[in-house]
Parts: structure tokens; C-alpha cells; sequence
């Protein structure tokens, strides 16, 4: 009878973030409303990535009391924080908790509003759209954090001596700045933008999403990484032929040792999805009919309805290169503070790297977030520890599972292996560094 | 009247400090004092010929060592006595460009004059600036017919022309079924078969020789080409085009400066008490004008980010214009609010700075533009 007492709780997927809800359940895959956590089966599995409740924690939401409107006068200029992904927002929250009156500007290039980026990658085959995506507006987030929000802003320039930015909006000072700017798709030469759609944020996913919406359609997804690995299982499921393109033989060759890709190819290949391997395009051209038209080196063509780039990711160096910022493939942040290399201004999220290295998970992100705030506040330092978050791949038909870091070049040694799973783990110095679990999901069996 | 010993027009103006002592002191002896009357109307051909002479127009050309930076200090020396010179220095200057990039034999005989300031000539390129990046709809349109081209139409508000003179212009050249082919560029002369009206009186800078051009039928001759097709040629020369800009605004904000500092002595006590003060200014004006400098130094980088720097620093010359020129006269008080004071002119000036193509709107319009992912339609 206890449960009738205790309030609701909250658990947090450690792999793409979602949250379980006890109060909501989740009616979907047969929990009902009001099902407690440890009641939960042991197989039951993230209906979002499929991991198990292992790999869910306690989530306390941050009691974050919303302060009045009114225009802030103070002398100091206040944090402005750059960028309204999950990584913007949850600085501004985390800030919120340890302050609710400091003055705190969010300047963002997109509309601002929150969605959960992971699900882009599943939404298609559950029929959801840009509107059923967005959790909050940001207008209404804003509100309740006592934030001023600027949003389709663009931040064009930083000058670290004068605590300025520069905006299309216009410019203003800062005492702390939080860089959350994400990382940008990478398109190479071969791929013109104005062909090939790419799902790195709302927008441009709610563009392909409203092109496929017009009926089933032939697509080609350039890059078997862990993006378009994903995407290609949620089209195929949304009734779209699928063609998916790499230049390695099978995969996510170069995250899973070959046994493993193999394995992902093969249950690609019970999907429907087309794997083309071992060649690299060359060109891609829009033909009258609008089909565009790949081109490989090795002389075939394909003609599709639609083309996606998941060609993975790069941080754009515009800002940093402006600001003097140490920058390496992203902005080199301190590894406890999330400094950069100028007084003042921190980073996080997917902008950044931390030792030589970008993480570009959801995990990291409330601690660096949490870090950054204690920081630009001046408190106590809370310092961030960096470790490698769990990698769940969202393919229903094959989990994939990674725990540690693998490295490239080292072996992989087997540990199971029968038709339904495949376990393989990599040693170094007598140490497992990263563990991995390919095998068919309990939902795919139960179906 | 010329009281600055310049070197004879043939000169190469190769010390950067002599032309810029040379330049300021004609600024300061001449502009200063005519400032108000060039504001009211004045079109101050006598004092630009004598800053043509000592190499004022000269730094950025290729001719003279591609010194952007050079000229950019130079015009910025003139407008930090009088805004409307300072403007048709720009002016002047990107003319000079216009001849010499077009690489046209015929041009380029005409260039030295030119840059000697013994000729001049503006340019016309608001409206098609504008054009060419989708904000309003080309002014001119180009008929191929046997030798050039015959253009028509009417460009509004021309600086810096008079009948004699010249200014660079484009014009659209639309097929037979009126639809567009392609753009050229020419040097427009203002000769007897263009009749140049008149401009409704603008709030300041009326010295700036501003006309309305139309044109029926006009005729443009191999010799007046300056680009064809003209969009190759824009998109070479627009960052050094807007970069040359920064030179203006700078005139403004350190002028504004000086007008501040003027009045320290007697007005310092209650002066602190205002927002913007000088040191403030000065350092954001410095960290800008350091900027600037940099992207001098590679003025045709044809990059994206290159451009996006150049709107940038461009951008924030207007901004720091309006905010200097309006700090300077409260820090001046009644005596700025006279009629005939500098800072009451500057706040026209900066005002100027701040919509004159490509105005704050347009840059920051085009800076948006350019930060935006490219997605397919
Ligand atoms: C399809 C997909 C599936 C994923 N699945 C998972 C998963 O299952 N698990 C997991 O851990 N991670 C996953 N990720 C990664 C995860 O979503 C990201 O790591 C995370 O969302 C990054 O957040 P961010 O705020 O750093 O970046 P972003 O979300 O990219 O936000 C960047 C923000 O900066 C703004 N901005 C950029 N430049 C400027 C500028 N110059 N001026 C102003 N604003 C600017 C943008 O408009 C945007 O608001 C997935 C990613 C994708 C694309």
C-alpha cells in the first residue's frame, strides 16, 4: 500500500535520455499508468532505444521556481548562453537551479523550441511530426525559466577583450558565456545541400519527413554510421524502399568488429533495406523527372526519390576561430570546468572536446551542464567527470550495445556467440575497455 | 587655397605615412572647415581633387600595392572631419576598383586620372547590390545590339556625379522572351544624353552630389565594359566593396570620440555620470578597427567566412557610429545641439552610415542568409 503514498518517480534512460514516468507508464508496450519502476519486467526495454532497466536511473527533476518577467537592471550584463539544443537548455536549467535571478539571455539560431534529438531518428515509422515532437515551446520554456530568449538568431561574432557578441539581432555583453553551438552535419563536395536532406535538427528533419509523408518513396542513405544505421530501419518500417550506402564492405564498420557489422547487415537485409558497400559516390544530380541520381566510382548509378547525408558530424570553428578559442575538430574545453581557453567562456555539449575527443551523447550533458553552472556562478566548483556513456543503437530488429571505448586496431575477442546473440568484448593492458552486445531484441522475439 | 605640399600626381604615394599625414592635414585644414557648408550642399570637388593628389584614393588598388588598409585609414582620416566626403571617398574608391578589376585597356587608361583625382566618378551599385541578393527588383535593363548594349530605366540616388562624370552601373540583360540571361557592368559616362535629376532634399550630406539617373536607350560601348557577365565579378569584388565601407563609419566613431574628449576638461564632473564614455569607445572602436586591418590584408578571399567577417566588422562600424556620434553629443550638451556644432552633424552622418546600402537591415538580412544550412526545397 505504500505506493499510494509515495509520489511518482522518474527514471532517465542513460543511453538516449528518455524519461519513464510512473504515473504515465507506458501503455505501449504494456506497462499501465501507475506502474512502479521495480515492477517493471526485467526484459521490459526503452521504448525509445531499447536498453533495460538496468540502464535507467532516478531522475529528480530540478524544482526550478519560475521568476517574474520583469526587465533585469543590473550593471552586469548578465550569462548568455548560445545555442537552444539540449545542451543550451540545460545549461539555462541547470543555472536556474542554483540561481533563479541572475540575468540569463539564450540566443539561439533555431526556433528554440525542446524536442528530444534521439527520437529523430525513430519518429518516421511512428507516424509523429514536427508538432508532436516539440515537448515545449520556446517561448514557453523561456517564460517559466526567466529566460530572454532570442531565438533565429544567428551569433556572427565574439570579442573576448569587450565581453561582446555580435548577432543578426544586434549585439550585447555577457560576464559568462556558454557555448552550446552543436556540431553541423559534415557533407562532402560530392553531396550538394540542395539535394540531400540531413537529420541533425528539427527543422531539416520535419523537411524530410514532410517529402516522405507524400506516399512511399525509393531513398538512399549515404553513410551506414550509428545515424543512418538507425534511420534506415525506422523508412523501412515507414513503407519506404531503402538503399543504404557506405564505403565499407558492411555497417558501422568502423565502431563493431566484422562479426558484428555482419550481423547488422544481415538483419538489414531481413528489413528490406538494400546495403551497398565498397564504393564511394562520386556525384549527385537532380534529373527532370526530380529523381536524383547517384554516381559511384565504380560507374553504376542509382535514381531515388530522396537522398539523406548522414555523413556524420563536424563543429562548425566559425565562432571559436573569432573568439581566439583553442579549437581541435571542436572547442577544446578543460575536462573538469568545461573552460575554454579564454576566461569567461565555457562550452558544452556537442561543440565541444574534451582531451583531443568530441562526445556526442545526451549523457555527458546535464553533468557538463551542472559543471558549467557552478562555474559561471562562481560557486564551489562541481567538477565534471567525463566517462564514456553507454551506446545503445535504436535498431529494434538488432540491439546494439557498446559499454566503454573501443579502440581501432585492437582485438576483439569472443565471448558468446549463437544465432540470437553475439557478445564480444576488447582488452587492453588486461582490461576490458569496451563491451559489446549485438543480439535480437525481446521485443522483435515476443512479435 | 592647396596648402599641403603634395608630391606631383605622378607620384606613387608608396609611404603609407606620408599619404596619411598628407591626407589628415588637408582634413583638417580644408574639410574641417567647410564640413558645414559640404553638409548643406556643397560639393567639395576642389578639396577632393587635393586629396586625390596626395594618394588618397590610390592605397587599395592594385596599381599601388593593394594597401586596403592603407586607403581604409585614409578615408577614414577624411570622414572624421566631414562624414560626406568620407563617403564619396568610398565612393570614388570603388570606382577606381571597378576600372581597374575590369581589366578593360580602355578603362585603365582612364584609371590614373582617376586615382589622381583629376576625374571622378561613383557608383551605382545600391540598387543592384540589392538586386543581386533578392531584396528589390534591378532598376536597368540591357538590349544586345551591334557593338554593346542599349540600357533603359532609372537608377534613383546617385552620389558623387555630376554632368562630365562617370559611376559604375549594372543592368539587366533580359532575353527575347523577357526573361532574365544574365547581368553586365559598364561605367556609366554622364554625357549630354543623360539628363540627371533631381534628388527630394535629403536631412544631411546634401554636398554628396546625389541624382537620380534615367536612362532611354542608352548606349554602352566596349570601352564602357566592366564586367559581362557581372555576377562573376560582383562576387569577386563585394567583400573588398563593403570592407572599403568600414572606412567611413570609422571617420564617424573617431570623430565622435574627439568631440567627447574636447569637452573632458570643462565637462568631465557631470560627464561621468554618461553611459558610453570615451575609453569605452575608443576600445571597442580599437578592438574593430584591428579587426578591420586583418581583413585588409586579404581583401578578395572569396570564402564564406571571409564575407561573413567583412558584413561583420561592416556591420558593427554602424552600430559603434550611431552609438559614438549620439554619446558625443550628450557629452557635449547644448554646444553639440547647435546647428553648426560636429556632433549634431555626426548623428546625421551615423544615421547615414546606418542605411546607406548595405544598410544594418540588409547586412544583418544577408549575414543570416549565409549562416543558414542550405537545405533541399
Ligand atoms: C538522429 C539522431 C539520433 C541521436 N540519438 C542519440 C541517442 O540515442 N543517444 C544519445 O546519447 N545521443 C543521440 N544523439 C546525439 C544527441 O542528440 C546530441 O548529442 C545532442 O542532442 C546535442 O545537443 P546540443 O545542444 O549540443 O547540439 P544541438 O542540438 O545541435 O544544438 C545546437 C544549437 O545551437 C544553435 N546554433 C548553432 N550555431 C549557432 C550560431 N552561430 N548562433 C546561434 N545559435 C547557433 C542551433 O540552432 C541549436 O539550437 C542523436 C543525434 C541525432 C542527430
Amino acid at each position: 500500500m505504500s505506493h499510494d503514498v509515495q509520489e511518482w518517480r522518474q527514471y532517465l534512460c542513460r543511453a538516449c535520455g528518455l524519461i519513464y514516468d510512473e504515473e504515465k507508464g507506458d501503455p505501449d508496450s504494456g506497462l499501465a499508468p501507475g506502474t512502479r519502476f521495480e515492477d517493471i519486467p526485467d526484459d521490459w526495454e526503452c521504448p525509445l532505444c531499447g536498453v533495460t532497466k538496468t540502464d535507467f536511473e532516478l531522475f529528480e527533476k530540478p524544482v526550478v521556481v519560475a521568476v517574474e518577467q520583469t526587465a533585469h537592471f543590473s550593471a552586469e550584463p548578465g550569462i548568455v548562453v548560445v545555442g537552444a539544443g539540449l545542451a543550451g537548455w540545460a545549461a539555462v536549467e541547470a543555472i536556474r537551479q542554483l540561481d533563479q535571478s541572475v540575468p540569463v539571455t539564450l540566443i539561439s539560431a533555431c526556433s528554440a523550441d525542446l524536442y528530444h534529438k534521439p527520437e529523430l531518428s525513430v519518429a518516421i515509422s511512428r507516424g509523429l511530426d514536427k508538432a508532436a515532437l516539440i515537448q515545449e515551446t520556446g517561448v514557453d520554456a523561456a517564460r517559466r525559466l526567466g529566460v530572454q530568449l532570442m531565438a533565429e538568431t544567428f551569433v556572427v561574432g565574439i570579442s573576448p577583450s569587450l565581453h561582446q557578441l555580435r548577432t543578426t539581432r544586434g549585439s550585447l555583453t555577457y560576464t559568462k558565456l556558454i557555448l552550446a553551438q552543436g556540431a553541423k552535419p559534415a557533407l562532402p563536395a560530392q553531396l550538394p545541400p540542395e539535394l540531400c536532406w540531413r537529420v541533425n535538427d528539427l527543422a531539416c528533419w520535419s523537411g524530410m519527413q514532410q517529402a516522405l509523408a507524400k506516399g512511399p518513396q525509393s531513398i538512399a542513405i549515404v553513410g551506414a554510421g550509428m545515424i543512418g544505421c538507425e534511420i534506415a530501419e525506422d523508412l523501412v518500417r515507414a513503407g519506404h524502399r531503402v538503399t543504404l550506402l557506405d564505403r565499407n564492405a558492411s555497417p558501422l564498420a568502423g565502431l563493431l568488429p566484422e562479426p558484428a557489422s555482419q550481423r547488422l547487415r544481415d538483419s538489414f537485409a531481413a528489413l528490406g533495406i538494400t546495403y551497398i558497400g565498397n564504393d564511394d559516390i562520386t556525384g549527385v544530380t537532380q534529373l527532370d523527372n526530380q529523381q536524383k541520381q547517384i554516381r559511384f566510382g565504380s560507374g553504376n548509378t542509382l535514381e531515388v526519390d530522396q537522398v539523406l547525408a548522414a555523413t556524420g558530424l563536424m563543429t562548425d570553428n566559425r565562432l571559436a576561430r573569432i573568439a581566439g578559442l583553442d579549437f581541435d575538430r571542436g572547442i577544446s574545453v578543460a575536462a573538469d570546468t568545461l573552460q575554454t581557453s579564454q576566461a569567461d567562456i565555457y562550452a558544452l555539449g556537442d561543440c565541444i572536446n574534451i582531451e583531443g575527443t568530441a562526445c556526442r551523447f545526451i549523457e555527458p550533458i546535464k553533468h557538463q551542464a551542472k559543471a558549467i553552472a557552478h562555474g559561471v556562478l562562481n560557486l564551489e566548483a562541481s567538477a565534471y567527470q567525463h566517462s564514456a556513456p553507454v551506446v545503445r543503437l535504436k535498431t529494434r530488429s538488432l540491439p546494439v550495445v557498446m559499454n566503454g571505448l573501443p579502440l581501432a586496431g585492437v582485438d576483439w575477442t569472443l565471448i558468446h556467440e549463437d544465432a540470437d546473440e553475439l557478445v564480444m568484448e576488447q582488452r587492453f593492458d588486461n582490461q576490458v575497455i569496451a563491451h559489446l552486445k549485438v543480439g535480437a531484441s525481446t521485443q522483435t522475439r515476443a512479435a | 587655397m592647396n596648402s599641403v605640399a603634395v608630391s606631383s600626381i605622378t607620384a606613387p604615394w608608396t609611404d603609407d605615412a606620408k599619404v596619411l599625414a598628407d591626407v589628415g592635414l588637408i582634413a583638417r585644414e580644408q574639410l574641417a572647415p567647410a564640413a558645414k557648408r559640404i553638409d548643406e550642399g556643397y560639393y567639395p570637388l576642389d578639396i577632393m581633387a587635393n586629396l586625390g593628389q596626395a594618394g588618397a584614393y590610390a592605397g587599395h588598388l592594385d596599381q599601388h600595392g593593394c594597401r586596403f588598409g592603407l586607403a581604409i585609414s585614409a578615408m577614414s582620416e577624411v570622414s572624421r572631419h566631414c562624414g560626406a566626403t568620407g563617403f564619396m571617398t568610398w565612393a570614388h574608391d570603388v570606382c577606381g576598383l571597378y576600372m581597374e578589376q575590369s581589366g578593360n585597356p580602355a578603362l585603365l587608361t582612364r584609371l590614373q586620372d582617376h586615382t589622381a583625382g583629376l576625374t571622378f566618378g561613383g557608383t551605382g551599385l545600391s540598387n543592384p547590390m540589392k538586386a543581386l541578393t533578392g531584396i528589390e527588383k534591378m532598376a536597368l535593363t540591357a538590349k544586345k545590339v551591334p557593338g554593346g548594349y542599349s540600357v533603359s530605366g532609372t537608377l534613383p540616388w546617385v552620389s558623387h556625379i555630376a554632368p562630365g562624370q562617370y559611376c559604375g552601373a549594372i543592368a539587366a540583360v533580359n532575353r527575347d522572351d523577357g526573361s532574365r540571361s544574365h547581368e553586365i557592368m559598364f561605367l556609366l559616362d554622364l554625357d549630354e544624353r543623360v539628363p540627371l535629376r533631381a534628388c527630394p532634399e535629403f536631412s544631411g550630406m546634401e554636398g554628396t552630389s546625389t541624382w537620380a539617373v534615367p536612362l532611354k536607350d542608352y548606349f554602352v560601348s566596349e570601352d564602357q565594359m566592366i564586367a559581362d557577365p557581372a555576377r562573376p565579378f560582383i562576387q569577386r569584388i563585394r567583400g573588398a566593396f563593403v570592407l572599403l565601407q568600414v572606412g567611413i563609419a570609422a571617420g564617424v566613431i573617431q570623430g565622435s570620440i574627439d568631440s567627447i574628449r574636447e569637452a573632458e576638461p570643462t565637462l568631465g564632473h557631470v560627464n561621468q555620470y554618461l553611459h558610453n564614455r570615451p575609453d569605452e569607445l575608443q576600445a571597442e572602436f580599437d578592438e574593430l578597427a584591428a579587426r578591420a586591418m586583418v581583413l585588409a590584408e586579404t581583401p578578395f578571399d572569396g570564402s564564406k567566412d571571409f564575407f561573413l567577417d567583412v558584413l561583420d566588422v561592416r556591420c558593427q562600424g554602424a552600430e559603434l557610429s550611431l552609438k559614438a556620434s549620439q554619446s558625443a553629443l550628450l557629452h557635449q550638451g547644448a554646444k553639440g545641439y547647435l546647428m553648426n556644432s560636429a556632433p549634431q552633424r555626426r548623428i546625421r552622418e551615423a544615421h547615414f552610415v546606418a542605411i546607406v546600402t548595405p544598410a544594418i537591415k540588409h547586412l544583418r538580412w544577408e549575414m543570416a542568409k549565409l549562416m543558414r544550412e542550405e537545405v533541399p526545397a
